[in-house]
């Protein structure tokens, strides 16, 4: 008895083949680490001492010459900063997965979220070694590692839930249209000044603090702030509501891969 | 009483395809373009069939087609149970920061095979692309002809139930070539399934059993590779003819 094919692209195989391709995620992220690393002469060494040099700059002009502050500022800074940095550029390398390798996805059968998670994840390993040093400054700055750090991996797994539902359906919409890219990094920059990275969310006035916190990466930052200088349980609620984003978000994307994976390389191969 | 003919392993019914080509506001060229109108043939187990056509036939997009890479606008393509149809593509894909033997188990991965499964092909994939000691160093550091050995190594442990072959491949230097289509010739001797696509009559009359000739997106004709070869040679020279007739009256 013959059976229609249907083109792997449903989305019950598009969550089904995660078991069976998470392991060249795996393998691509390992290469894009490994490809980094081996462009400069220092190589590993320059994942922990780029975010170093950021955090011995900020001391440098915030602490000594301008003294506006003090080390509680740079540590506020570098907090914002450096989450800021995980998200923008995880999203902005992962949304390139699907365009920037249609030459191999036109000779493999693939999900098409393959690709925008490599990015994300060669990311997230850069951003970990980073953490690190963040603590470190943290604890230099006069805010040492409390019982509140318990947190960190409820936050931190927030923030990557968010960052790759908005990946996903972005990724699509740049194979199809390029100009989303331009439009999202327009966004990111303006965002940034909105998100809390420069301010606390304090001091935001209350008639504007309900937008403020629709945007789920200003409830994250507040988040990292809380756990790690202020000591305290984060605003689970803003956690919550970033969850949330991401999985609907996410889900969209999927549904988007299912219904395009058969269709978009036709697409945009042209 | 005579037995039934056998049920065709993937039957391809009336298959068309558009690419459609990225719009842009200051875009005056033709966003769509039928690269295949209405093709039809059947595959079954064990055959080595050629498909053959000239150049913009649309030979490659029904490959791609058949590797369940593209979805047909029109049409289907049916099978008897789930099959893995693989390309082959020699080194498509590799990281150039990952080693020989990273890149294989990658490879495979990509090809549709396990980890598990690629890991123990290793010590073939090393042996079969002679690789020695540079199958642990980075696959950046080889020449091109190394890489592609690496590639065909890999393509021939991954066992595929459908291999589609666009072109017979000429793979490093002399030796390695003869080595590698002795290997393809296996495939094409054995109980493998196996695709392939070209332009010349005489390789698919050699290499299959059975041939499917394509023009400008259509079947022209499916049967026994020596007519079907033939057809195709004489309508290909008829057109040379005519075009040098129409070159000389010009």
């Amino acid at each position: 008895m013959l059976k229609e094919l249907t083109a792997p692209g449903g989305l019950r195989w598009q969550l089904k083949s995660w078991a069976r391709y998470r392991d060249i995620v795996w393998y691509r992220t390992l290469a894009g680490l490994k490809s980094e690393a081996r462009r400069n002469y220092l190589g590993y060494v320059w994942f922990l001492l780029e975010p170093a040099i950021t955090t011995a700059t900020m001391y440098l002009v915030y602490v000594l010459i301008f003294q506006s502050g003090g080390p509680a500022r740079v540590a506020m800074l570098l907090v914002g900063t450096i989450v800021w940095q995980w998200f923008e550029s995880s999203v902005m390398q992962g949304m390139q997965g699907i365009r920037g390798k249609l030459h191999i996805m036109l000779h493999f059968t693939l999900p098409k979220y393959i690709f925008p998670l490599v990015g994300i994840f060669t990311n997230t390993w850069k951003f970990l070694c980073v953490f690190v040093v963040l603590l470190g400054a943290c604890a230099l700055c006069g805010f040492p590692p409390t019982a509140a750090l318990s947190y960190l991996p409820l936050v931190l797994a927030a923030q990557l839930i968010f960052i790759i539902g908005l990946t996903l359906p972005l990724a699509i919409a740049v194979a199809y249209m390029n100009d989303v890219t331009t439009v999202t990094s327009a966004i990111f920059r303006l965002l940034m000044f909105l998100s809390g990275v420069f301010f606390s969310a304090s001091q935001v006035p209350d008639a504007a603090r309900f937008y403020f916190y629709l945007n789920p990466m200003a409830g994250i930052i507040e988040a990292y702030r809380s756990v790690m200088l202020e000591h305290a349980a984060p605003n689970l609620y803003a956690l919550l509501y970033a969850i949330l984003c991401g999985l609907i978000l996410g889900l969209i994307g999927l549904f988007w891969c299912a219904y395009v994976d058969g269709k978009i390389l036709k697409r945009v191969n042209g | 009483m005579a037995n039934p003919p056998p049920a065709p392993l993937l039957s391809v019914r009336h298959v068309g395809l558009c690419y459609r080509y990225q719009k842009s506001v200051f875009a005056r060229h033709k966003s769509r373009i039928m690269a295949l109108h209405d093709v039809t043939f059947d595959l079954f187990e064990g055959e080595k069939l050629g498909i053959i056509g000239r150049n913009g036939s649309g030979k490659s997009t029904l490959m791609k087609i058949l590797a369940k890479i593209f979805e047909p606008d029109g049409g289907a393509v049916v099978y008897s149970r789930p099959l893995h149809v693989q390309l082959l593509s020699l080194g498509v894909g590799f990281e150039g920061s990952l080693s020989g033997r990273e890149n294989a188990v990658l490879n495979g991965m990509l090809l549709g095979k396990s980890r598990r499964h690629m890991l123990s092909r290793l010590d073939k994939i090393k042996d079969f692309s002679e690789l020695g000691e540079f199958f642990d160093l980075p696959v950046a550091t080889y020449s091109t002809g190394m890489g592609a050995r690496l590639g065909f190594a890999v393509a021939m442990e991954t066992e595929p139930d459908v291999l589609l072959i666009d072109e017979i491949l000429g793979v490093g230097d002399a030796r390695f070539a003869a080595k590698s289509q002795a290997a393809l010739q296996e495939k094409f001797g054995g109980k493998h399934t196996v695709i392939l696509i070209s332009h010349d009559a005489a390789t698919i009359k050699k290499m299959c059993t059975r041939a499917v000739w394509i023009e400008s997106g259509r079947t022209v004709m499916e049967g026994d590779v020596g007519t079907v070869a033939d057809a195709y040679t004489k309508a290909v020279q008829a057109d040379d003819v005519r075009a040098v007739h129409e070159l000389r009256a010009d």
